[in-house]
């Protein structure tokens, strides 16, 4: 814990809301994609996060102390799942990608909600940024311990 | 004699209070790592009652320093459960970095001290 | 470490000529302590340092201090000692 491990908890962070804010951005990017590959609309994609414990390091079992254990989490995500709701028709009969009945399904992506979904990863992967320059600053002063 | 000097009861508490600062970074790093994990809640210690804790045999102090972590009451949660504040973590975080600077430039005038009195001569 | 208290009469020397005499004056114990803690200390230093480079769990501060704790215990073994030669030079002048 401590030096390493606090990094990587932030470092942590900083790689999950980046996945999240790329997705984000393929979403938004494809809010108007009614053909894909696989036949059918874009599916708007959502990320799952999941807290992941920190394997213990091993303690130095010295009377005056200075090891400690977790209880502090770092998170990964665990995958990336495709939304359930279903898509948004439109009538649009000209449209090759219409129905028998003249509809087109468009993938249900509100602009507003995925918006405010990036900027709500954005602040967060600045928030663990700042976590990081407090680990650093705090490595520091510690050194100047000896001073 | 020698020993007390070196090993203070108030060089003891510095160095506990520098522990206790950077165990609570770990956890507000923790929090805000999963500030977008559902169902994750937010985790603390608490900083006084860590400090007063014992110092085990005195002299060289705790030997098994894991602080009490739990769950802080009185924050709101929103749908998929969690409730880590950006504020109240945003907060601490530069808080807590405060306290640890002044506790090490406590510490550091401490041992000048100390440097001081042994070149003098005085033990 | 190389022998800290080299310079001293051998009857100062802890562990060796305890019983040639009377013991002179509470120095010997406090050299003695003195050098015990350094040792002591400085095993810790090394043990903690070691445990930070290896990211076995410990701070930088904890290791900067145990460190720091050496390095002074070590200052005042020397003061100790450099205290102890000069007083025993002192008595030895006297002696005609």
């Amino acid at each position: 814990m401590n030096l390493f491990g606090m990094l990587e908890i932030s470092g942590s962070g900083m790689t999950a809301e980046r996945q999240r804010a790329q997705v984000v951005v393929s979403n938004m990017a494809n809010a108007q994609t009614t053909h894909t590959p696989e036949g059918g609309p874009y599916k708007r994609q959502l990320v799952v996060f999941r807290a992941q414990r920190q394997p213990q390091f091993p303690v130095i079992m010295l009377a005056s102390g200075g090891a400690r254990s977790g209880g502090a989490e770092s998170v990964r995500v665990q995958q990336v799942v495709a939304d359930k709701k279903p898509p948004l028709l439109r009538y649009e009969p000209g449209n090759p990608d219409a129905d028998t009945k003249g509809y087109v399904a468009y993938p249900n992506i509100d602009p507003v909600e995925e918006m405010t979904d990036l900027l709500g990863a954005v602040r967060a992967y600045e928030l663990n940024a700042s976590a990081v320059q407090a680990a650093k600053s705090m490595i520091q002063q510690s050194l100047d311990i000896l001073k | 004699m020698p020993r007390s000097m070196i090993d203070s009861p108030e060089l003891q508490a510095l160095s506990r209070f520098l522990d206790v600062s950077a165990s609570r970074t770990e956890l507000i790093t923790s929090n805000l790592a999963n500030i977008d994990t559902p169902g994750y809640r937010t985790r603390d210690i608490n900083f006084r009652q860590e400090l007063e804790r014992a110092s085990g045999d005195g002299e060289f102090a705790y030997a098994d320093f894991a602080p009490a972590v739990r769950e802080v009451r009185g924050l709101a949660s929103r749908p998929d459960g969690n409730n880590v504040s950006l504020e109240r973590e945003g907060l601490l975080l530069a808080e807590t970095q405060l306290r640890f600077q002044v506790g090490v430039q406590v510490l550091q005038a401490e041992y000048h001290r100390i440097v001081s009195a042994i070149k003098e001569g005085g033990s | 470490m190389t022998n800290p208290i080299s310079g001293l009469p051998p009857a100062l020397v802890p562990g060796e000529g305890k019983t040639t005499g009377p013991r002179e004056w509470g120095f010997v114990e406090t050299l003695r302590g003195a050098i015990d803690q350094a040792e002591q200390l400085q095993g810790e230093a090394e043990s903690k340092v070691s445990g930070l480079l290896q990211g076995n769990g410990i701070d930088v501060h904890s290791a900067m201090i145990a460190v720091e704790k050496a390095d002074l215990s070590f200052q005042l073994m020397m003061q100790v000692r450099n205290k102890i030669v000069a007083a025993y030079q002192e008595i030895s002048r006297m002696q005609f």
